[in-house]
C-alpha cells in the first residue's frame, strides 16, 4: 500500500499479470499450467508465499505472469497475505486474474468484489468447475459476466482446460483497461462513501494509484494500513471515517468493525444466489467416509502415526532395493580404481569425483525419489490440513499453533520452503518459534542418511526410532521455546479442503521438479565438494581439520577423527556427510571400520546440528540474523546433547 | 451457549462473537458469519479444534478451541 512498496526486478516486456485467489483455489496449479510446472502447488492453504514470476508467450504473445500468496480478503492477517496485498496495490500491476472455486463460489465472490473495488482490470477464472459440478452446483456464466462486467473463463486447471483463454482475456483487459461493475450496497453505506469520496483530496488517489472510492471503503473497514498513508496529510479524513463507522454500525446495530464487510458478505450473497443453482447436496460418499476415518479421535491420530511411518518406511524399502541396483556398478568402478587412488593428486581428485557421482546416483537419488513422490501425493491429496486439525490440541497443549504443524511437515521434506511456509502463522511469536524448529526436522537430505547409515546397518525399526526421537526432542525444545518467548497462540482456523485425487501426470511432474532441484543444484555441489575432499586427503589437509574438530568427534561424541571434514562439509549439504564419510573412512562398507553405537551417534549429529547453507540463508531472510544465530546454537547444542547421550548409551 | 460446547452433528446459528479476539483471525474472510447456520461435523482429540460446515456455502473449517469459546450460538432448526 506504502508508496515505497514498490517491489524491484519486475522489468521485463508484456504486461504485468497477477494471480490472486483464496489460498487452495488451484492458483498455483493454474499458474503452472501456463508456466510449464514451474513453482510448486499443494491441496492445503499457504503453499505459495513467496511470489513466483514466470515470462511466458501466448499466441505468441509475452506476458509477465506473477503467482501471489493466496488471501482469504484484501484485509490481511498474516504475512503471507500481506504480501499479495501489498504488491495488488503497488501501482505495477497491469490485470488481475481472479481464480475462483467454483465449488465455494458464495465465499470467493466476497474477494472478488474487494478486487474489482481496486479498479485494476480483471478477468475470472472460475477453477474447479468439476467438483462444483460435482457438489451439485451450476453457474450461470453469462450471468455472472452481465453482473460483474468482466470476462469469466470457467476451468479445469489440473486437466488444463480453459488455461489458454485465460491467458488471452487478461493480456486483452490489460489492453483495454476495462474493470468491473463496482458492487452497489445499501443506501446507508453508500451514503457514508459519498460522504467520504466528497471529503478526500483527489491528490490521495493519485498517490496511492487506486480509485477514491476504493480507499473510501477500506476506512470504512478501519484498514489500518490506509489510514497511516491517509492519515499523515489528512487528518480530518480519518476523523470523518470514524464518525461515519460508528453511525453505521449504530443504524445497523453491528460491530463497527465488521459492518461493511457484513454488506460485502451481503451483496456476494446475493450475487451467488443470482447465478448459481444448487440441485442437491448429497453427501459424498467415499469422501465422508474416508473422513470417518481419517479424522477420527482415535483411528485418525494412529492414521497420521502410521502415514508418516508408512512414509519412511516404503522409502526404506523402495529406495533400499534401488541402492542396490544403481549402486552395484558404482561401486565396482570405486574398486577398480580404488588401489591406485593414493598414488597421484589426479589419481585422488578422480577418486573423488566417481565418489561424488556414486553418492549423488547410488546412494541419494534412491532414496529420495520414492520419498518426493510419496511426500507430492500426500500433499496434493489434501491429508496436511487433516493432519493439523487432529494434532492441534496436542500442539497446543507444548504451546504452538496448530498450524505450525504445516511448516512443521513440509520441514521433513525441504527445511527451505518450510521455513517460507511459516508466514501463514498470524503472529511473530508463532513465527520465530516454528522458523527455530523446522532445522530440527529431518528433511529429505537427513532423511536419505538416516536411511542409508541407520536403516542399512542397524535395522529399519532402528531408522524409525530416529524418527520418533526427532519428533519428540522437537517437541520438547518447541515445549521450551514457548514457555520462554512470551505470548501465547491463538486459537487455530484452517480451512479443510475437500480430498482431491491429484492426476498422476502433475504428481509426476511435481516430484520431478522437486528431483531436477538436487539434480541441478546439489548434486554439482555433492561431486565438486567430493573432488575438493581427494584434493584435501592428498595434500594431508582434511587430517588437520579432522585435527581441529578431535575435541568434538572423537572428545564428545566418541567417533573416529576422520568424520570431522564430512561433519565440517554437511554444512553445504546435508547428504555431502554421507557421501564424504565413504571417502574419509576409505572404504563404502562403513560398518566395518564404526561400531553400530558410532553409527547412530554419527547419524543423530548430522541430523540435528546446523542446518544447510540454503536453510540458514532463508531463515536470516525470513526471521534475521539474531534468531538465525540463536537457531544455529541451539541446533548444534541440541545435536551434541543428543548424539552424546544417546551414543554412550547405545 | 458458544459454538465449544455445540455437539457434534448439530447444527447451529453463529449469533455473536466475543469481541476480544476479533483481530486474531479472519473468521469472516474463511466463510463464517453471525448470522450463518453451521453445522459442527466433528471434533478433534485432546480438546482439539472443531471441524465446521457452513451450508449455504459447502465451505468446512477447522476452528481451534480458543476461537470456538468465544463464538456464541444458538441451536437452529432443521
Amino acid at each position: 500500500m506504502s508508496e515505497a512498496a514498490v517491489p524491484r526486478g519486475l522489468e521485463g516486456e508484456g504486461p504485468l499479470v497477477a494471480l490472486i485467489g483464496q489460498p487452495n483455489c488451484g492458483k498455483s496449479t493454474l499458474f503452472n499450467a501456463l508456466a510449464g510446472f514451474k513453482a510448486n502447488t499443494g491441496n492445503f492453504p499457504g503453499t505459495s508465499v513467496a511470489f513466483t514470476r514466470s515470462d511466458v508467450l501466448v499466441a505468441g504473445l509475452p506476458m509477465r505472469l506473477i503467482d501471489l500468496p493466496g488471501t482469504y480478503s484484501l484485509h490481511p492477517y498474516d504475512a503471507a497475505e500481506q504480501v499479495t496485498r501489498d504488491f495488488l496495490l503497488s501501482g505495477q500491476v497491469d490485470a488481475i486474474v481472479a481464480v475462483v472455486d467454483a465449488s465455494v463460489l458464495s465465499r470467493s465472490l466476497e474477494l472478488t468484489l474487494e478486487l474489482i473495488e481496486t479498479g485494476l482490470p480483471l478477468v475470472i477464472a472460475l477453477n474447479m468447475m468439476d467438483d462444483a459440478r460435482r457438489k451439485g452446483i451450476t453457474i450461470d456464466v453469462p450471468a455472472l459476466e452481465a453482473r460483474l462486467g468482466v470476462p469469466v473463463v470457467p476451468t479445469v486447471a489440473t486437466r488444463g482446460h480453459g488455461v489458454v483463454q485465460v491467458a488471452l482475456k487478461a493480456l486483452h483487459a490489460s489492453r483495454t483497461r476495462q474493470s468491473g461493475i463496482l458492487p452497489t450496497y445499501d443506501r446507508d453505506i453508500e451514503e457514508s462513501l459519498g460522504t467520504l469520496i466528497q471529503a478526500m483530496p483527489a491528490e490521495l488517489s493519485v498517490r496511492m494509484r487506486v480509485p477514491t472510492r476504493f480507499l473510501a471503503a477500506r476506512l470504512l473497514q478501519d484498514d489500518e494500513a490506509v489510514r497511516q498513508a491517509v492519515g499523515k496529510a489528512h487528518p480530518e479524513v480519518l476523523t470523518l471515517a470514524d464518525t461515519q463507522r460508528r453511525l453505521l454500525a449504530e443504524m445497523h446495530d453491528w460491530p463497527e468493525e465488521s459492518v461493511f464487510s457484513s454488506h460485502r458478505h451481503a451483496a456476494a450473497m446475493d450475487l451467488f444466489e443470482d447465478v448459481a443453482r444448487v440441485v442437491r447436496r448429497t453427501r459424498d460418499g467415499w469422501r465422508e467416509r474416508t473422513d470417518d476415518v481419517l479424522m477420527h479421535p482415535f483411528w485418525g491420530i494412529v492414521g497420521v502415526v502410521a502415514a508418516l511411518g508408512g512414509l519412511f518406511v516404503a522409502s526404506f524399502f523402495v529406495g533400499d532395493r534401488l541402492a542396490g541396483v544403481v549402486g552395484a556398478p558404482f561401486e565396482a568402478l570405486m574398486d577398480a580404481i580404488g588401489d591406485r587412488a593414493d598414488t597421484s593428486l589426479v589419481w585422488a581428485m578422480t577418486r573423488g569425483l566417481v565418489e561424488g557421482l556414486a553418492g549423488g546416483a547410488g546412494i541419494v537419488l534412491p532414496y529420495l525419489v520414492p520419498l518426493l513422490l510419496l511426500m507430492s501425493f500426500m500433499e496434493d491429496v489434501g491429508y496436511l490440513p487433516r493432519a493439523a486439525f487432529l494434532i492441534d490440541g496436542l500442539l497446543h497443549r507444548i504451546g504452538l499453533h496448530g498450524k505450525s504443524v504445516i511448516p512443521l511437515v513440509l520441514g521433513y521434506g525441504c527445511n527451505v520452503p518450510a521455513l517460507m511456509g511459516t508466514r501463514i502463522l498470524e503472529t511473530t511469536r508463532d513465527r520465530v518459534i516454528t522458523a527455530l524448529l523446522v532445522p530440527l526436522t529431518a528433511c529429505s537430505a537427513r532423511t536419505v542418511v538416516i536411511l542409508a547409515l541407520v536403516a542399512g546397518y542397524l535395522g529399519p525399526l532402528w531408522a524409525l526410532g530416529v524418527y520418533v526421537l526427532n519428533i519428540l526432542v522437537t517437541a520438547l525444545v518447541g515445549r521450551i521455546l514457548s514457555a520462554v518467548v512470551p505470548g501465547h497462540a491463538p486459537g487455530l482456523l484452517m480451512d479443510i479442503p475437500p480430498y482431491r485425487l491429484p492426476p498422476a501426470g502433475t504428481l509426476a511432474r511435481k516430484t520431478w521438479f522437486r528431483i531436477r532441484e538436487f539434480l541441478v543444484e546439489a548434486w554439482p555441489v555433492l561431486i565438486v565438494a567430493s573432488i575438493v575432499m581427494g584434493a584435501l586427503q592428498f595434500a594431508g589437509a582434511d587430517d588437520w581439520l579432522n585435527g581441529l574438530l578431535a575435541p568434538l568427534t572423537s572428545g564428545v561424541l566418541g567417533l573416529p577423527a576422520v568424520v570431522g571434514v564430512t561433519l565440517f562439509f554437511g554444512i553445504l549439504r546435508k547428504e555431502l556427510s554421507l557421501v564424504l564419510l565413504y571417502s574419509a573412512l576409505g572404504t563404502a562398507n562403513v560398518a566395518s571400520v564404526m561400531t553400530p553405537a558410532q553409527i547412530l551417534t554419527f547419524t543423530l549429529f548430522v541430523t540435528f546440528y546446523i542446518p544447510c547453507v540454503a536453510t540458514i540463508a532463508t531463515q536470516v531472510r525470513e526471521i534475521g540474523w539474531r534468531w538465525t544465530l540463536v537457531s544455529a546454537a541451539l541446533n548444534t547444542g541440541v545435536a551434541i546433547l543428543v548424539a552424546a547421550t544417546l551414543g554412550r548409551l547405545a | 451457549m458458544t459454538l465449544a460446547q455445540a455437539v457434534p452433528g448439530t447444527r447451529v446459528r453463529v449469533v455473536g462473537r466475543n469481541r476480544g479476539r476479533r483481530h486474531e483471525a479472519n473468521l469472516a474472510g474463511l466463510g463464517i458469519h453471525v448470522g450463518d447456520e453451521v453445522i459442527v461435523v466433528r471434533s478433534a482429540p485432546f480438546d482439539g479444534p472443531l471441524l465446521v460446515e457452513v451450508p449455504a456455502s459447502g465451505v468446512r473449517i477447522a476452528v481451534g478451541r480458543g476461537m470456538a469459546n468465544g463464538l456464541f450460538v444458538e441451536p437452529a432448526d432443521e
